[in-house]
């Protein structure tokens, strides 16, 4: 049986056997653009403007993601108001992707009621504003280039976030609206191989991808790993891992958990800012290789970036969705194995539990 | 009870970057309320199918041989558009190609292949698009109201303007004190940073950026997203030929312009060659 699953950020399909009970599925992604072949010959600065816009939620993670792969390859140090404000607009840009998967993406797969899109929406443009008071508008912007921030924000801007984030604080209500989620739906179901990395543990040489292929496969030593928020606060919801597992309670649990800590990291950062240092400083330009290794809203973003003279010679990305959802006969990667052994009715939840951004795999 | 406007929203190559500034509409749900829609690319609609529409809009570039919901987008798109009444070409990608490809009516630098639809199509270039661009074509649409278009398509109400207009760092640019480097507040970026914020059609700064700022508010230039040629190569840099800008404000005739540039430069405005003002060091451990 071959199912199209639409509104995950673009298409794919998935080829299953089984009547009622998944066992075995493959994953296709058939959409493809060609960012990397566009970037070549290019100045390192048009990827700066060319790369956020692989991805109409997590763009602002690609920004990063480029500026940080030729600062890489640059050597350049940035001061920490840059890195702090860098930090800042990531965690908003982590923090709408999540409510608006949820709420979008994910709540229509059981819960039919546009009173949660028009949450998510509220939540969300109040978001964006913040990060628009930082970068200029969202979505969409190139402030963080090698060298800091091209924006001097002063505290007219930086109070408002604030004001934004406890707002967002006071009006969110996540894990009222999770307990609704789960009220038909079994919490056990998509458990997965259990194994999981972080971009801190990443050494780039173990991570083995396979280019233009339909079906993904990015493996880290030798095997397939499960990246995202899961992977990064399961130490922070013990109780709720150990009880669940790697299941599609803990990973949505993880989301939203991941929401509220980055919310009350922000306002810490916030009150860290010196806005009194420089936001940018000249780099030292230089030919060489690259690379930046980020956490991005759906897990492990890798940007690989060759400069000679100024123009990129070569430009490679490896993306999230790309290690949860890679396909294979013979091993299973994250999202394989979560639906094998499922029923039929649960695939389009516990696929998109995974939060799939199909344009990012299509970069 | 009048029926409410069918719209299909589909999305062919490109980021959905269009659907999401949609999404920071303030007034988004009083509009979805007074459409129907019939299929949206994140929305929680009914499934695809091809039917009659009365708005079409086509979110990202189109491509021979891309395929959308196991089928040929440029197929998909050929049937939907003579189904409906009205197409808004979402978008610089759909507008005009963009970075991934041909656009409906106009690529860079011919005609598009569905030229042939010029009356049904209105074409909302911005990469994003701005999302009370999209509010008010859709509301004229909506309320039966004529909207007055130029001669690439485009509502004159929105892109009659250009992106300088309104831009905070006007001053810098009347008196000619450019911004020497990226992270200030302070001077002009159309020298040396690349804004192409005199020659460009939009109203960024007009209809700010999720209510609150715009890039030269954030020391971005203008990438010119709005034009048919975005984007350009060396988008961080000023097109010169002998030192001068290659391309200059709308309207005017370059000695005019240079001329009185040379003025204003040699006048000096003594209040904008130095910062406006700058923080001293903060103690933060309270």
């Amino acid at each position: 049986m071959k199912k199209l699953i639409t509104k995950i950020e673009g298409e794919a399909i998935l080829n299953i056997t089984g009547d009622k009970i998944v066992e075995m599925v493959e994953i296709e992604f058939y959409q493809f653009r060609g960012i990397e072949e566009y970037l070549k010959n290019k100045n390192f600065m048009d990827s700066l403007v060319i790369n956020p816009r692989i991805c109409g939620i997590c763009g602002h993670s690609h920004l990063i993601a480029t500026t940080k792969a030729i600062e890489n390859a640059f050597n350049t140090k940035i001061t920490k108001k840059a890195k702090l404000f860098r930090q800042l607009t990531l965690n908003f840009e982590i923090i709408e992707n999540h409510i608006k998967w949820f709420y979008i993406t994910l709540f229509p797969t059981q819960i039919k009621d546009k009173k949660f899109l028009f949450k998510a929406i509220q939540l969300s443009q109040n978001l964006s504003k913040a990060i628009a008071l930082i970068t200029g508008q969202y979505p969409h912007t190139s402030y963080a280039i090698p060298g800091g921030i091209t924006s001097d924000i002063t505290y007219l801007e930086l109070s408002k976030v604030k004001n934004i984030i406890d707002e967002v604080l006071q009006t969110q209500t996540l894990f009222e609206d999770l307990k609704l989620f789960f009220e038909n739906l079994p919490k056990e179901i998509g458990k997965s191989n259990n194994r999981f990395l972080k971009a801190s543990e990443v050494e780039l040489s173990q991570i083995y991808e396979k280019k233009n292929q339909k079906h993904q496969f990015v493996t880290y030593d030798n095997l397939f790993f499960e990246v995202g928020p899961l992977a990064r606060q399961k130490e922070n919801i013990k109780e709720i891992y150990n009880k669940y597992e790697d299941s599609i309670y803990s990973r949505i649990y993880a989301r939203l958990f991941e929401t509220i800590e980055l919310l009350k990291q922000n306002l810490k950062i916030c009150d860290e800012i010196d806005l009194s240092e420089k936001s940018y400083i000249k780099p030292n330009i230089i030919s060489n290789k690259g690379h930046s290794i980020i956490e991005a809203p759906r897990g492990i973003l890798i940007h690989e970036v060759d400069i000679l003279n100024e123009k990129i010679q070569n430009y490679n990305i490896i993306v999230p969705t790309q290690f949860n959802l890679s396909s294979d006969k013979n091993m299973l990667s994250a999202a394989q194995k979560a639906i094998i052994g499922e029923k039929i009715e649960y695939i389009d939840t516990i696929f998109k539990c995974f939060d799939i951004c199909a344009v990012c795999v299509g970069h | 009870m009048l029926l409410k406007p069918k719209i299909i929203w589909i999305d062919g190559v490109g980021c959905n970057g269009c659907s999401h500034s949609f999404f920071n509409l303030t007034y988004i749900d009083t509009l979805l309320n007074k459409i129907e829609l019939l299929y949206h690319p994140l929305l929680d609609t009914d499934e695809f199918k091809i039917q009659k529409s009365d708005i079409l809009i086509i979110e990202g570039a189109l491509k021979d041989n891309f395929q959308k919901f196991n089928k040929n987008l440029i197929e998909i798109v050929e049937d939907l558009f003579s189904l409906t009444t009205k197409i808004i070409a979402l978008g610089s990608c759909a507008s005009f190609g963009g970075i991934f490809g041909e656009g409906i009516l106009f690529n860079k630098e011919n005609l598009g292949r569905f030229y042939n639809y010029k009356d049904k199509i209105i074409n909302l270039p911005g990469c994003p698009i701005h999302p009370e661009w999209l509010g008010y074509v859709l509301e004229m649409i909506i309320t039966k109201k004529p909207i007055v278009l130029d001669e690439e398509n485009r509502p004159k109400e929105i892109y009659s303007f250009v992106s300088h207009s309104g831009c905070v760092r006007n001053e810098y640019f009347d008196w000619k004190v450019d911004s020497e480097d990226f992270g200030t507040k302070e001077g002009c970026l159309f020298y040396n940073q690349g804004c192409q914020g005199p020659f460009t059609h939009s109203s960024c700064n007009k209809i700010l950026w999720n209510e609150v700022s715009s890039k030269p508010r954030a020391g971005l230039p203008c990438f010119g997203c709005t034009e048919r040629n975005f984007p350009k190569i060396n988008l961080f840099q000023t097109d010169t030929m002998m030192g001068i800008p290659t391309k200059i404000p709308l309207g005017v005739n370059k000695r005019a312009y240079l001329t009185l540039a040379g003025i204003a430069k040699s006048l000096k405005n003594e209040r904008l060659e130095k910062r406006l003002f700058e923080y001293e060091k903060t103690n933060n451990k309270n």
